[in-house]
C-alpha cells in the first residue's frame, strides 16, 4: 500500500495528466518521501538482428519460408527489478508494446533507489486480470488484444503475409493467448543484466534499460514452426503454447545506462 | 470561458468532491445499493459487485445502455432486441435471434436473470465475467456489428450520456470499462424469485395436486442438473442432442479444446421456462412437451453423453403432463412486468 501511494505520487510528476484524476480521486495519504528514481525501459524490435519494418521487406524464417509483418504487439506485465533478496515490483504493471506506436516502445518505471541486477516481467497479462471483468488503460478491450468469444487477453499478436500461407490474401495471423491449464502461454521472463553491470537507481536521476526483441525466435527452439503448416493460430491451445515456448526467448538486454 | 470551465471539471472535479460548479446536475454523489438476495438462497460464490459497487446511477446508466440501439452499427439492435423483458429477457418465439444485416445468431438467446450467481456465461461458458460479456454481442458481425470505439464515440456525442456517466462514476469518463460496468450493474440486478414455485416455497401459495406430482418427479429425475433454487448446477452436460450440422456447434469443447467436452452445453435455468421457448442451445425444440419427449425418446448415445441420461428418462404421459404443469409454476410475472427493468 505504501508503495502504491509512492508510485502514484511520482506518476503525478512524470506522466500524463490522466493520472492526475486517479491520484486525486483515490483518497490516499500523501506520498511519503521514500526515495525513488526513474528507469526508462525501451524496446526495439528486430528480425535476425535487423530492425523490424512493418509492411516492409520480406523476412525468412529458419525453414526458409518468407513473410512480411503487418502487426507486432504484446503485453508486458508484472515488472520486477531485483538484486538478490531485494526486489521492487511496479504497481499496476501493464504495458502494451506495439511496433506501430513509437510511444508504446518506451515507458518509465519508478523504482526504489537501489542497485539492481535483474529485470523480470510476464510476457502477457497475468491470469487474475483475465478473470476480473472490464479493465482500463493498457488492458482496455479497445486495444484490440481481447477475445470476445472466450474471455481472455491476446498476449502477443503478429500478423502479416506469406506466399506459404493457404489463407485468403496469403494472410498469416498469430493471436496467442490462453492463461490457464497446460496450454497457458504466460511466460515469466527474467533477464540478467550484462555481467558486472548493475542498474543504479538514484533519486532525481534517470537510468535506462534497452531491450531488443527478435521476432525470429518465434519460429524455432524449442519448437519448429512452419508457416505453411500453421499460417493461422488464433485460439488458445497446444499450437499457441508451442509458439509461446519459442517467443519466451526473444528478449535480450542490449544496454544499461546509468546517469 | 467555457473551455476553462470544461477543463476545470475535467481536472479538478475528482479532487474537490464538495465544491462543484452548481446547477449542472452532474455531481457525483451516488446512492449505493445492496442487491437483496432472496431469503434462503445460497450466496453467490463471488460477488459481481465487489469491484463494481452497485449504485442507482450505475444501474440506470446500464438500463439506458441495454435499451439503446446505438450500441449497434445501424441503430436497430439494442441488447433488448434479443433480450425482451416479457420473455424473461430471452428472445420470444425465436429459435435463433435476428442480428444486423439480416443475419441470425448461431445460438438461442437465453433469458437473463439471476446472473449474479453465474460465474460463466454463454452456452459454452466461454465468458468468465458478466462485465466483459457485452463485448461479444456488440462486436459480433451477426449480432450488433459495431466497433467498440464507435460505440464510445456515439455515447460521448450525447450530452445525456455525458451527464449519466458523471453521475455514475467518480471520474465521469466515458470509457469501455465504465460502460461495461454499468451494463453489469443493470443485468446483475435482474432477479427472478417471485414465481408460483417461490410462493409455494415461502408458504404463500399451494401447488395443485398435478403440479406437486410434477415437482416430485422433477426432484427425482431432473434435480441433479437443474438444481434448486436456481434450477441449474452451472455444469456442462451432453443431453444427447445430436450435432447441429449447420452450425457445427460442439459447445464446451470449443472453449476447453478437450474432446471430453464435445457436445456439452451449460445446464440452463428452468426458471421462466414457459416464456423462453424455443429451447436448447440452438432452439431446435419448440415446446416443453418436445423437450420432455427428447428426454423420453431421442437421447442419442455417444461417448460424452451424461451418464444420468443413458437410456433417456422414461416417463408416462401423466408424468409428462404433470412435469409441464410444474415447469409452468416457474414463470415469474413480477419480473416480466417490473418497471425497474423496463425500457428507459
Ligand atoms: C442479436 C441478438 C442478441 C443481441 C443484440 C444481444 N444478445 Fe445477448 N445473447 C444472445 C445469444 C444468442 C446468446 C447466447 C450466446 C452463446 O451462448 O453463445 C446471448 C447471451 C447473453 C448473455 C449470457 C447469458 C447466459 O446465461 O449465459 C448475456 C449476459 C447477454 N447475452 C447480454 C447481452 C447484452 C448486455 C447485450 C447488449 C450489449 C446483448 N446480450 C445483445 C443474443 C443477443
Ligand atoms: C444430465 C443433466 C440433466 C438432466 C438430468 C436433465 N437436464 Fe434438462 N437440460 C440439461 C442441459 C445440459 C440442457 C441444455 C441442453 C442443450 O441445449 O444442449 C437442458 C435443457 C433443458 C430444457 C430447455 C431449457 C432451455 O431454456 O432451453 C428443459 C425445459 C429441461 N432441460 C428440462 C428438464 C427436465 C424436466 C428434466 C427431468 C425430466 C431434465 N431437464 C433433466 C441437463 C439436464
Amino acid at each position: 500500500m505504501e508503495k502504491a501511494t509512492r508510485y502514484r505520487g511520482w506518476g503525478l510528476l512524470f506522466t500524463a495528466t490522466i493520472l492526475l484524476g486517479t491520484a486525486c480521486s483515490k483518497k490516499d495519504t500523501p506520498a511519503p518521501d521514500e526515495p525513488v528514481g526513474v528507469v526508462t525501459l525501451s524496446f526495439s524490435h528486430t528480425v535476425k538482428g535487423v530492425p523490424m519494418v512493418l509492411n516492409g521487406p520480406a523476412y525468412t524464417n529458419a525453414l526458409g519460408e518468407t513473410y512480411t509483418i503487418r502487426k507486432f504487439k504484446y503485453y508486458i506485465s508484472n515488472i520486477v527489478l531485483g538484486n538478490g533478496s531485494v526486489s521492487d515490483a511496479e504497481k499496476e504493471s501493464y504495458h502494451l508494446v506495439d511496433q506501430a506506436s513509437t510511444a508504446s516502445l518506451s515507458f518509465n518505471l519508478l523504482p526504489k533507489v537501489n542497485s539492481y541486477t535483474t529485470l523480470s516481467f510476464v510476457l502477457g497479462v497475468d491470469s487474475l486480470r483475465n478473470v476480473s471483468g472490464a479493465q482500463g488503460g493498457a488492458l482496455d478491450p479497445l486495444n484490440d488484444m481481447f477475445w470476445t468469444w472466450t474471455t481472455g487477453y491476446i498476449m502477443a499478436k503478429m500478423e502479416g503475409n506469406s506466399p506459404l500461407s493457404n489463407q485468403p490474401n496469403n494472410r498469416i495471423e498469430y493471436h496467442l493467448g490462453g492463461f490457464s491449464g497446460p496450454h497457458s502461454v504466460l511466460k515469466k521472463i527474467t533477464l540478467a543484466l550484462p555481467p558486472g553491470k548493475t542498474l543504479d537507481v538514484r533519486k532525481g536521476q534517470i537510468s535506462a534499460i534497452r531491450i531488443a526483441a527478435d521476432l525470429d525466435a518465434w519460429w524455432q527452439q524449442p519448437n519448429s514452426i512452419s508457416i505453411a503448416g500453421l499460417p493461422i493460430c488464433t485460439t488458445p491451445g497446444a499450437q499457441a503454447k508451442a509458439i509461446a515456448d519459442n517467443y519466451a526467448k526473444m528478449f535480450t538486454i542490449t544496454e544499461v545506462i546509468n546517469n | 470561458m467555457l473551455l476553462c470551465l470544461v477543463s476545470g471539471i475535467l481536472f479538478f472535479n475528482a479532487c474537490s468532491k464538495k465544491d462543484r460548479i452548481p446547477g449542472n446536475g452532474t455531481v457525483y454523489n451516488p446512492t449505493f445499493l445492496t442487491l437483496q438476495l432472496p431469503a434462503g438462497w445460497p450466496a453467490p460464490a463471488f460477488s459481481i459487485f465487489a469491484a463494481n459497487p452497485l449504485t442507482e446511477e450505475g444501474f440506470q446508466l446500464g438500463r439506458k445502455l441495454f435499451y439503446d440501439g446505438r450500441l449497434s452499427r445501424d441503430g436497430n439492435f439494442p441488447c433488448a432486441s434479443c433480450h425482451q423483458q416479457f420473455a424473461a429477457f430471452a428472445t420470444y418465439d425465436h429459435d435463433l435471434s435476428h442480428g444486423i444485416d439480416n443475419q441470425f445468431t448461431t445460438r438461442n438467446a437465453p433469458g437473463l436473470f439471476n446472473l449474479a450467481w453465474m460465474r460463466e456465461l454463454h452456452w459454452d461458458g466461454g465468458i468468465n465475467h458478466i462485465e466483459v460479456q457485452p463485448l461479444a454481442p456488440i462486436t459480433a458481425p451477426n449480432e450488433m456489428g459495431e466497433q467498440l470505439s464507435q460505440v464510445l464515440q456515439k455515447l460521448k456525442n450525447d450530452t445525456g450520456y455525458v451527464r449519466m456517466f458523471k453521475l455514475a462514476f467518480e471520474d465521469g469518463a466515458i470509457t469501455s470499462q465504465h460502460m461495461l460496468k454499468a451494463l453489469a450493474q443493470y443485468m446483475g440486478s435482474i432477479l427472478s424469485y417471485n414465481s408460483k414455485y417461490d410462493k409455494v416455497k415461502r408458504g404463500e401459495a399451494n401447488f395443485t395436486l398435478s403440479e406437486q406430482q410434477g415437482y416430485t418427479f422433477f426432484k427425482a429425475k431432473c434435480e441433479t442438473c437443474h438444481k434448486e433454487p436456481l434450477f441449474t448446477d452451472f455444469s456442462y452436460r451432453n443431453t444427447g442432442l445430436t450435432l447441429n450440422t449447420f452450425t457445427n456447434d460442439f459447445g464446451r469443447m470449443r472453449i476447453t479444446g478437450n474432446r471430453a467436452d464435445s457436445l456439452k452445453f451449460k445446464v440452463p435455468s428452468l426458471r421462466n421456462a414457459a416464456l423462453t421457448f424455443p429451447y436448447t442451445h440452438d432452439g431446435r425444440l419448440y415446446t416443453l412437451g418436445q423437450v420432455l419427449d427428447h428426454y423420453r425418446n431421442t437421447v442419442a448415445p455417444g461417448p460424452t453423453l451424461d451418464p444420468l441420461l443413458t437410456g433417456g428418462i422414461p416417463m408416462t404421459s401423466t408424468e409428462r403432463g404433470n412435469l409441464i404443469l410444474f415447469l409452468n409454476t416457474l414463470t415469474d410475472t413480477v419480473l416480466t412486468k417490473d418497471p425497474r427493468f423496463a425500457a428507459f
